[in-house]
């Protein structure tokens, strides 16, 4: 390829439209503004990583995933900034930015330990409760 | 604005400006961070106010609005809260006060005194003579019944020490309210001090309209008490109507319209067949340009609907635009001649025939006025 084609190429695909994503932090700041969390959060994810109760894991049930309209620039007061912050670092994986409400975030841990490879479009489509019992049921298959 | 007032934030104030929490996310915390490093070798060199984030017990604070422009552009920020100040402290300040309209309004003096005695029957017998402003308010005297009280407030009105005794009072109350002190403080102790600036701002302006009210008081020093009650009654109600001539004030910003009766009037059709059109007002709004309207529903073949408020159609007639007591007669008068003499049944002129035509369509039809 000419180095004139490949520069008209490249200032082709900077020019490209990229679909607007809400980052990680607009999410987080989002579910602590309308969950309305504090600190205590922070002690229950230490405690969430078999969140998930043992009279919810009835095979087959499925919950429709909560969709929340996050704002698109979210600002935070600097309570919430640091809280939201120290959720990010503690969560620490990808399927975080897939959480809709506090109970998936709560469960994001557990989700990303039983299979840390679901596909954006899993995780974007089903509730990580459902996740959680279907992967839960495939190692109790595994098992049997 | 309203909402920041009556809020519970804690806000900081410094040389005159309003700093307010600062929202976060981490690209405003990184900007922060930077500011703050910067911030600390320019300290020294920086003028008062012009830091832009502060930060205190741990908190930030980042700067938004001057305090004086606040003061200044209140009135446009927050309207509604603005005029509720405002009643509130001309009602403490007993400054509430419509009399100097009359004096102020050159309108309403060229209606009163020039228009009005053009229209109405002021001679007797043989006599002909043009009524001074005093005739006319004697006139007004005779023909309208005028409450007590305006009398007795005009001998209040006329007498100037009472109006200097109020402007010594507003000197007195006039105080210039310092900006706040330096440092935190919450959202409802600067309404507080808000509300004590625009206070303080009202009652200067206030002291201006006074001084000016005194001065237009002095020019009413040689009018009689019982000639003034009437002018007061004028500028209270804004509305007179003495045999058949009339004004009324429309809205609040002061526009008048000037009315006529018509009374009954009889026109004929081609056949000579007799119509008899009801009384009505035939009216001219005090804002050019100015066009005679019929006041009331009426039909004319003059007018284009049977509606209310509808415009005379003058042929060759060109509005005048500026506000004379000459082109307000002149207006009024041809408003009036069209509707009665006007219409040529010959020629079936205007909008609408009398008599019904196969020629047109008709829209209006004024056989129920048939005599």
């Amino acid at each position: 390829m000419k180095i004139k084609q490949y520069i008209k190429k490249e200032r082709a695909q900077k020019k490209k439209k990229k679909p607007f994503r809400r980052d990680i932090f607009n999410k987080i700041s989002g579910l602590v503004c309308r969950y309305e969390l504090d600190n205590g959060i922070l002690k229950r994810l230490d405690k969430a990583v078999d969140y998930l109760p043992e009279e919810k894991t009835i095979s087959g049930r499925f919950r429709p995933k909560i969709s929340f309209k996050f704002p698109l620039f979210s600002l935070a007061t600097k309570e919430e900034y640091h809280l939201a912050m120290a959720i990010i670092q503690k969560i620490d994986n990808p399927y975080l930015q897939f959480a809709q409400s506090l109970e998936e975030m709560l469960l994001c841990q557990l989700l990303y330990r039983l299979n840390p490879a679901l596909s954006h479009e899993q995780l974007m489509q089903y509730h990580f409760e459902t996740l959680v019992l279907e992967e839960r049921a495939k190692t109790e298959k595994m098992k049997t | 604005m309203k909402r920041l007032l009556d809020s519970n934030l804690e806000i900081f104030v410094d040389s005159g400006f309003i700093y307010l929490p600062l929202l976060f996310d981490p690209s405003i915390e990184t900007e922060t961070q930077i500011l703050r490093k910067t911030e600390t070798y320019s300290e020294t060199f920086e003028p008062q106010g012009a830091k832009t984030i502060i930060e205190t017990q741990g908190k930030h604070f980042v700067k938004t609005l001057n305090l004086e422009s606040l003061l200044a552009n209140y009135e446009k920020i927050d309207h509604d809260s603005y005029v509720q100040i405002r009643r509130d402290c001309l009602s403490k300040f007993h400054l509430f006060s419509e009399i100097e309209n009359i004096s102020a309004d050159g309108k309403l003096r060229t209606i009163l005194f020039q228009v009005m005695p053009y229209f109405i029957k002021t001679n007797k017998g043989l006599t002909r003579k043009r009524l001074g402003e005093e005739g006319i308010l004697d006139l007004i005297a005779e023909k309208i019944n005028i409450p007590q009280r305006y009398y007795e407030e005009a001998i209040t009105f006329l007498n100037p020490t009472v109006l200097q005794k109020l402007l010594k009072d507003v000197e007195k109350q006039q105080s210039i309210i310092d900006p706040p002190e330096n440092g935190l403080l919450s959202a409802l102790k600067l309404k507080e001090w808000l509300c004590h600036a625009l206070e303080a701002q009202i009652v200067a302006s206030e002291h201006q309209r006074l001084k000016k009210v005194l001065q237009l008081r002095q020019q009413f020093s040689q009018i009689k008490p019982k000639h003034m009650g009437i002018l007061l009654y004028i500028a209270a109600t804004g509305s007179l109507e003495i045999d058949g001539f009339g004004f009324s004030k429309t809205g609040s910003n002061g526009e008048y319209i000037v009315y006529k009766y018509t009374g009954e009037y009889i026109l004929k059709d081609y056949y000579a067949r007799s119509y008899l059109f009801p009384d009505c007002r035939v009216a001219v709004p005090i804002s050019a340009p100015f066009r005679p309207v019929v006041l009331e529903t009426y039909k004319h073949p003059f007018l284009l609907h049977h509606d209310e408020g509808q415009t005379i159609c003058l042929r060759n007639f060109t509005p005048p635009n500026q506000f004379t007591a000459d082109n307000i007669i002149k207006v009024l008068e041809e408003g009036i001649n069209t509707l009665l003499y006007g219409y040529d049944s010959r020629r079936r002129n205007g909008c609408h025939s009398l008599d019904r035509t196969r020629m047109h369509v008709r829209t209006i039809e004024f056989d129920d006025y048939r005599i």
